[in-house]
Protein backbone atom coordinates (compact mmCIF):
# COMPACT_ATOMS: atom_id res chain seq x y z
CA UNK A 1 0.00 0.00 0.00
CA UNK A 2 2.66 2.59 1.02
CA UNK A 3 4.89 1.61 -2.14
CA UNK A 4 1.42 2.36 -4.11
CA UNK A 5 0.61 5.91 -2.64
CA UNK A 6 4.60 6.44 -3.22
CA UNK A 7 4.23 5.80 -6.81
CA UNK A 8 1.50 7.83 -6.77
CA UNK A 9 3.42 10.75 -5.30
CA UNK A 10 6.77 10.74 -7.41
CA UNK A 11 4.03 10.57 -10.49
CA UNK A 12 2.00 13.86 -9.18
CA UNK A 13 5.54 15.10 -8.51
CA UNK A 14 6.72 14.67 -11.88
CA UNK A 15 3.76 15.93 -13.45
CA UNK A 16 3.75 19.43 -11.33
CA UNK A 17 8.01 19.46 -12.76
CA UNK A 18 6.79 18.63 -15.94
CA UNK A 19 3.59 21.66 -15.88
CA UNK A 20 6.53 24.07 -14.40
CA UNK A 21 8.64 23.64 -17.16
CA UNK A 22 6.22 23.43 -19.97
CA UNK A 23 5.68 27.04 -22.21
CA UNK A 24 2.80 28.79 -21.13
CA UNK A 25 -0.47 28.02 -22.16
CA UNK A 26 -2.37 31.39 -24.03
CA UNK A 27 -5.69 29.81 -23.04
CA UNK A 28 -5.24 29.35 -19.32
CA UNK A 29 -3.38 32.25 -18.98
CA UNK A 30 -6.10 33.77 -20.47
CA UNK A 31 -8.82 32.38 -18.74
CA UNK A 32 -7.31 32.92 -15.45
CA UNK A 33 -6.71 36.69 -16.07
CA UNK A 34 -8.77 38.29 -19.22
CA UNK A 35 -11.82 36.27 -19.04
CA UNK A 36 -12.95 38.01 -16.09
CA UNK A 37 -13.56 40.88 -18.19
CA UNK A 38 -13.44 39.69 -21.49
CA UNK A 39 -15.11 36.30 -20.93
CA UNK A 40 -13.74 32.83 -21.79
CA UNK A 41 -15.11 32.73 -25.35
CA UNK A 42 -13.44 36.24 -25.36
CA UNK A 43 -16.66 38.33 -26.64
CA UNK A 44 -16.36 41.29 -23.73
CA UNK A 45 -18.66 39.46 -21.72
CA UNK A 46 -17.21 38.13 -18.44
CA UNK A 47 -18.60 38.69 -14.71
CA UNK A 48 -17.18 41.78 -14.20
CA UNK A 49 -19.23 43.55 -17.44
CA UNK A 50 -21.99 45.03 -14.70
CA UNK A 51 -24.32 48.10 -15.31
CA UNK A 52 -21.15 49.86 -13.11
CA UNK A 53 -18.56 48.98 -15.33
CA UNK A 54 -17.38 52.25 -17.63
CA UNK A 55 -16.43 50.93 -20.79
CA UNK A 56 -17.01 47.84 -22.47
CA UNK A 57 -14.61 45.72 -22.63
CA UNK A 58 -12.81 44.80 -26.00
CA UNK A 59 -14.79 42.02 -28.16
CA UNK A 60 -11.81 39.71 -29.24
CA UNK A 61 -14.35 37.75 -31.36
CA UNK A 62 -14.91 40.70 -33.47
CA UNK A 63 -12.24 40.05 -36.68
CA UNK A 64 -13.10 43.29 -38.26
CA UNK A 65 -12.13 45.63 -35.49
CA UNK A 66 -9.52 43.18 -34.26
CA UNK A 67 -7.62 43.25 -37.68
CA UNK A 68 -6.86 47.07 -37.28
CA UNK A 69 -4.99 45.94 -34.74
CA UNK A 70 -0.66 44.54 -34.79
CA UNK A 71 0.15 42.22 -32.33
CA UNK A 72 2.73 44.79 -31.19
CA UNK A 73 -0.10 47.07 -30.47
CA UNK A 74 -2.21 44.18 -28.18
CA UNK A 75 0.89 42.80 -26.75
CA UNK A 76 1.57 46.67 -25.69
CA UNK A 77 -2.12 47.18 -24.22
CA UNK A 78 -1.59 43.93 -22.41
CA UNK A 79 1.28 44.96 -20.90
CA UNK A 80 1.12 48.80 -20.33
CA UNK A 81 -2.75 49.01 -20.11
CA UNK A 82 -5.90 51.49 -22.22
CA UNK A 83 -3.93 54.23 -20.94
CA UNK A 84 -0.97 53.51 -22.94
CA UNK A 85 -3.15 54.13 -26.17
CA UNK A 86 -5.32 56.65 -25.16
CA UNK A 87 -8.29 53.99 -23.88
CA UNK A 88 -9.58 53.09 -20.55
CA UNK A 89 -7.71 53.02 -17.66
CA UNK A 90 -10.40 49.96 -16.74
CA UNK A 91 -7.52 48.11 -18.99
CA UNK A 92 -5.06 47.83 -16.07
CA UNK A 93 -1.12 46.82 -17.28
CA UNK A 94 0.26 43.04 -16.37
CA UNK A 95 3.73 44.50 -16.84
CA UNK A 96 4.18 43.11 -13.14
CA UNK A 97 2.49 40.32 -13.35
CA UNK A 98 2.72 38.35 -17.04
CA UNK A 99 5.78 37.88 -18.35
CA UNK A 100 6.99 37.93 -21.80
CA UNK A 101 6.35 35.15 -22.74
CA UNK A 102 2.72 34.85 -20.82
CA UNK A 103 2.23 37.87 -23.31
CA UNK A 104 3.53 36.41 -26.49
CA UNK A 105 0.98 33.53 -25.90
CA UNK A 106 -1.80 35.69 -24.91
CA UNK A 107 -1.58 37.58 -27.90
CA UNK A 108 -1.71 34.26 -29.75
CA UNK A 109 -4.66 32.61 -28.31
CA UNK A 110 -6.47 36.05 -29.06
CA UNK A 111 -5.97 35.30 -32.37
CA UNK A 112 -7.64 31.95 -32.35
CA UNK A 113 -10.25 33.84 -30.71
CA UNK A 114 -10.74 36.74 -33.41
CA UNK A 115 -9.51 33.98 -36.33
CA UNK A 116 -7.97 36.70 -37.91
CA UNK A 117 -4.26 37.90 -38.75
CA UNK A 118 -4.05 41.25 -37.55
CA UNK A 119 -2.83 44.54 -39.18
CA UNK A 120 0.62 43.19 -40.51
CA UNK A 121 3.51 45.31 -39.26
CA UNK B 1 -10.43 4.68 9.42
CA UNK B 2 -13.07 4.18 12.10
CA UNK B 3 -11.45 4.34 15.14
CA UNK B 4 -9.22 7.43 13.36
CA UNK B 5 -12.48 9.11 12.82
CA UNK B 6 -13.74 8.35 16.60
CA UNK B 7 -10.57 9.81 17.70
CA UNK B 8 -11.02 12.73 15.98
CA UNK B 9 -14.18 13.54 17.14
CA UNK B 10 -13.90 12.69 20.77
CA UNK B 11 -11.98 15.21 21.56
CA UNK B 12 -14.27 17.79 19.35
CA UNK B 13 -17.09 16.56 21.72
CA UNK B 14 -14.79 16.94 25.14
CA UNK B 15 -13.45 20.37 24.01
CA UNK B 16 -17.38 21.82 22.90
CA UNK B 17 -18.63 20.42 26.29
CA UNK B 18 -15.98 21.81 28.07
CA UNK B 19 -16.32 25.30 26.38
CA UNK B 20 -15.48 28.80 28.16
CA UNK B 21 -15.62 31.98 28.11
CA UNK B 22 -12.39 33.00 26.72
CA UNK B 23 -11.15 31.78 23.61
CA UNK B 24 -8.42 29.18 23.46
CA UNK B 25 -5.60 29.46 20.61
CA UNK B 26 -4.69 26.03 21.58
CA UNK B 27 -8.08 24.51 21.40
CA UNK B 28 -8.75 26.59 18.04
CA UNK B 29 -6.06 24.79 16.48
CA UNK B 30 -7.12 21.21 17.34
CA UNK B 31 -10.85 22.76 16.31
CA UNK B 32 -9.41 23.83 12.94
CA UNK B 33 -7.61 20.54 12.38
CA UNK B 34 -10.78 18.52 13.69
CA UNK B 35 -13.06 20.34 11.88
CA UNK B 36 -11.69 19.43 8.30
CA UNK B 37 -10.81 23.03 7.67
CA UNK B 38 -7.36 22.27 6.62
CA UNK B 39 -9.56 20.89 3.26
CA UNK B 40 -9.25 24.01 2.01
CA UNK B 41 -7.42 26.56 3.59
CA UNK B 42 -3.62 25.95 4.55
CA UNK B 43 -2.09 27.74 7.60
CA UNK B 44 1.73 26.83 7.47
CA UNK B 45 3.06 29.47 5.54
CA UNK B 46 5.19 31.08 3.09
CA UNK B 47 2.59 30.69 0.30
CA UNK B 48 3.29 28.02 -2.13
CA UNK B 49 2.07 28.21 -5.38
CA UNK B 50 4.26 28.86 -8.34
CA UNK B 51 1.67 28.44 -11.22
CA UNK B 52 -1.71 28.76 -12.70
CA UNK B 53 -2.78 25.22 -11.64
CA UNK B 54 -1.31 25.62 -8.17
CA UNK B 55 -3.66 28.29 -7.60
CA UNK B 56 -6.30 26.81 -9.31
CA UNK B 57 -5.92 23.35 -7.05
CA UNK B 58 -6.92 25.31 -3.78
CA UNK B 59 -10.92 25.70 -2.68
CA UNK B 60 -10.02 28.19 -0.32
CA UNK B 61 -7.90 31.13 0.26
CA UNK B 62 -4.77 30.55 2.22
CA UNK B 63 -4.91 31.92 6.22
CA UNK B 64 -0.95 31.81 7.11
CA UNK B 65 -1.22 35.38 7.73
CA UNK B 66 -4.97 36.08 8.69
CA UNK B 67 -4.30 37.54 11.70
CA UNK B 68 -2.43 39.96 9.39
CA UNK B 69 -5.17 40.38 7.68
CA UNK B 70 -8.43 40.34 9.88
CA UNK B 71 -9.77 41.70 12.66
CA UNK B 72 -10.78 39.99 15.54
CA UNK B 73 -14.25 40.87 16.45
CA UNK B 74 -15.16 40.44 12.50
CA UNK B 75 -13.74 37.45 12.11
CA UNK B 76 -15.42 35.61 15.19
CA UNK B 77 -18.53 36.61 14.01
CA UNK B 78 -18.31 35.91 10.26
CA UNK B 79 -17.25 32.45 11.84
CA UNK B 80 -20.67 32.27 13.29
CA UNK B 81 -22.60 33.75 10.49
CA UNK B 82 -20.22 33.09 7.64
CA UNK B 83 -21.93 35.79 4.62
CA UNK B 84 -20.12 35.41 0.97
CA UNK B 85 -17.50 37.64 0.83
CA UNK B 86 -16.78 37.17 -2.69
CA UNK B 87 -19.88 36.95 -4.78
CA UNK B 88 -18.41 33.87 -6.90
CA UNK B 89 -17.15 30.66 -6.06
CA UNK B 90 -13.12 30.42 -5.02
CA UNK B 91 -11.47 30.51 -8.65
CA UNK B 92 -14.51 30.54 -10.33
CA UNK B 93 -15.61 33.14 -12.97
CA UNK B 94 -18.55 31.59 -14.31
CA UNK B 95 -20.61 29.70 -11.42
CA UNK B 96 -22.05 31.69 -8.31
CA UNK B 97 -20.55 31.50 -4.57
CA UNK B 98 -22.09 28.11 -3.26
CA UNK B 99 -22.07 29.80 0.16
CA UNK B 100 -21.74 26.62 2.16
CA UNK B 101 -18.98 27.80 4.21
CA UNK B 102 -19.34 25.71 7.71
CA UNK B 103 -21.35 28.05 10.37
CA UNK B 104 -19.44 27.50 13.90
CA UNK B 105 -21.15 27.87 17.49
CA UNK B 106 -19.93 30.94 20.03
CA UNK B 107 -16.96 29.30 21.31
CA UNK B 108 -15.68 27.11 18.05
CA UNK B 109 -15.96 30.55 16.84
CA UNK B 110 -14.00 32.18 19.40
CA UNK B 111 -11.21 29.84 19.43
CA UNK B 112 -10.59 29.33 15.97
CA UNK B 113 -10.58 32.74 15.44
CA UNK B 114 -8.00 32.89 18.66
CA UNK B 115 -5.77 30.51 16.97
CA UNK B 116 -6.16 32.76 13.58
CA UNK B 117 -4.94 35.68 14.42
CA UNK B 118 -2.15 34.18 16.39
CA UNK B 119 -0.88 33.33 12.25
CA UNK B 120 0.92 36.58 10.97
CA UNK B 121 3.11 37.80 8.54
CA UNK B 122 6.26 40.02 9.62
CA UNK B 123 5.95 42.09 6.36
CA UNK B 124 3.22 43.77 7.05
CA UNK B 125 4.20 46.76 9.24
CA UNK B 126 1.62 47.74 11.75
CA UNK B 127 0.29 51.31 12.38
CA UNK B 128 1.54 52.60 8.71
CA UNK B 129 -2.27 53.07 7.57
CA UNK B 130 -4.77 55.05 9.07
CA UNK B 131 -8.35 54.84 7.49
CA UNK B 132 -9.31 57.96 5.93
CA UNK B 133 -12.82 58.00 4.46
CA UNK B 134 -13.11 61.80 2.22
CA UNK B 135 -10.22 61.64 0.35
CA UNK B 136 -11.04 62.98 -3.25
CA UNK B 137 -7.10 61.35 -4.59
CA UNK B 138 -8.20 57.92 -3.11
CA UNK B 139 -11.53 58.23 -4.57
CA UNK B 140 -10.77 59.02 -7.84
CA UNK B 141 -7.83 56.30 -8.04
CA UNK B 142 -9.59 53.76 -6.65
CA UNK B 143 -12.60 53.57 -9.37
CA UNK B 144 -11.42 55.89 -12.19
CA UNK B 145 -7.56 55.98 -12.64
CA UNK B 146 -7.20 52.57 -11.38
CA UNK B 147 -9.63 49.67 -12.10
CA UNK B 148 -9.94 48.18 -8.70
CA UNK B 149 -14.00 48.77 -8.74
CA UNK B 150 -13.65 46.80 -12.20
CA UNK B 151 -13.39 43.48 -10.46
CA UNK B 152 -14.03 44.33 -6.53
CA UNK B 153 -17.84 45.54 -5.28
CA UNK B 154 -17.84 48.64 -2.93
CA UNK B 155 -20.07 50.84 -0.84
CA UNK B 156 -21.17 54.40 -2.98
CA UNK B 157 -23.48 56.41 -1.57
CA UNK B 158 -26.44 53.97 -0.51
CA UNK B 159 -25.68 51.67 -2.77
CA UNK B 160 -23.28 48.77 -3.60
CA UNK B 161 -21.35 49.22 -7.15
CA UNK B 162 -18.33 47.24 -8.85
CA UNK B 163 -17.48 44.32 -10.26
CA UNK B 164 -18.20 40.77 -9.35
CA UNK B 165 -14.86 38.44 -9.94
CA UNK B 166 -12.75 40.06 -6.40
CA UNK B 167 -13.66 40.08 -3.37
CA UNK B 168 -16.23 42.31 -1.85
CA UNK B 169 -14.29 45.07 -0.71
CA UNK B 170 -18.05 46.36 1.36
CA UNK B 171 -17.39 45.94 4.98
CA UNK B 172 -13.34 46.17 4.71
CA UNK B 173 -13.24 48.90 7.27
CA UNK B 174 -14.80 46.23 9.94
CA UNK B 175 -12.90 42.95 8.19
CA UNK B 176 -9.49 43.80 7.20
CA UNK B 177 -6.79 45.08 8.80
CA UNK B 178 -6.04 48.90 6.94
CA UNK B 179 -2.07 47.77 7.58
CA UNK B 180 -2.33 44.72 5.39
CA UNK B 181 -3.98 45.97 2.88
CA UNK B 182 -1.41 48.37 2.03
CA UNK B 183 0.95 45.44 2.49
CA UNK B 184 -0.62 43.20 -0.48
CA UNK B 185 -0.73 46.29 -2.73
CA UNK B 186 3.32 46.51 -2.03
CA UNK B 187 3.99 42.88 -1.77
CA UNK B 188 1.47 40.89 -3.16
CA UNK B 189 4.30 37.88 -4.11
CA UNK B 190 4.30 37.33 -0.49
CA UNK B 191 0.44 36.46 -0.03
CA UNK B 192 -1.19 35.38 -3.03
CA UNK B 193 1.52 34.71 -5.80
CA UNK B 194 -0.80 33.56 -8.39
CA UNK B 195 -3.91 35.85 -8.03
CA UNK B 196 -6.27 37.43 -10.85
CA UNK B 197 -5.47 40.60 -9.88
CA UNK B 198 -2.40 42.83 -11.29
CA UNK B 199 0.61 43.53 -9.24
CA UNK B 200 0.34 47.33 -9.33
CA UNK B 201 3.84 47.73 -8.30
CA UNK B 202 5.25 49.83 -10.92
CA UNK B 203 2.23 51.09 -11.61
CA UNK B 204 1.05 53.25 -8.67
CA UNK B 205 3.55 54.64 -6.03
CA UNK B 206 4.22 54.04 -2.17
CA UNK B 207 2.45 57.16 -1.57
CA UNK B 208 -0.42 56.04 -4.15
CA UNK B 209 -0.81 52.69 -2.57
CA UNK B 210 -0.95 54.19 1.17
CA UNK B 211 -3.65 56.43 -0.26
CA UNK B 212 -6.27 53.95 -1.48
CA UNK B 213 -5.53 51.42 1.23
CA UNK B 214 -6.30 53.78 3.67
CA UNK B 215 -9.92 54.49 1.70
CA UNK B 216 -10.27 50.85 1.33
CA UNK B 217 -10.12 50.18 4.89
CA UNK B 218 -12.73 52.63 5.24
CA UNK B 219 -15.36 51.55 3.81
CA UNK B 220 -18.70 50.41 5.38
Amino acid sequence: MMRFIGLIVVTLGLGTLAAAASAADGEQVFLFYCAQCHGTGGKGDGPNVTKFLPVSPRDFTDAVEMNKLTDAHMAQVIRDGGPAISKSAMMPGWVDTLNDEEIAVLVTHIRKLCDCPGKQE
Amino acid sequence: MKPLMSSLVVPVIALALAAQAQADPGAGAALFNDQGCMECHYTEGPSKEKTIDDQLAKTGPELWYAGSKFQMPWLVAWLQDPQPIRPLKYNSINEPNPENHPALGPQEAADIADFLMGLTSDVVETGVIEPKKKDRKARLLFAKDQPCGACHQYPAKRKVKGGLSGPSLVGASARLNPDWIYAYLLRPEVFKPIKMMPVFRNVLSEEQMRQIAAYVAAFK
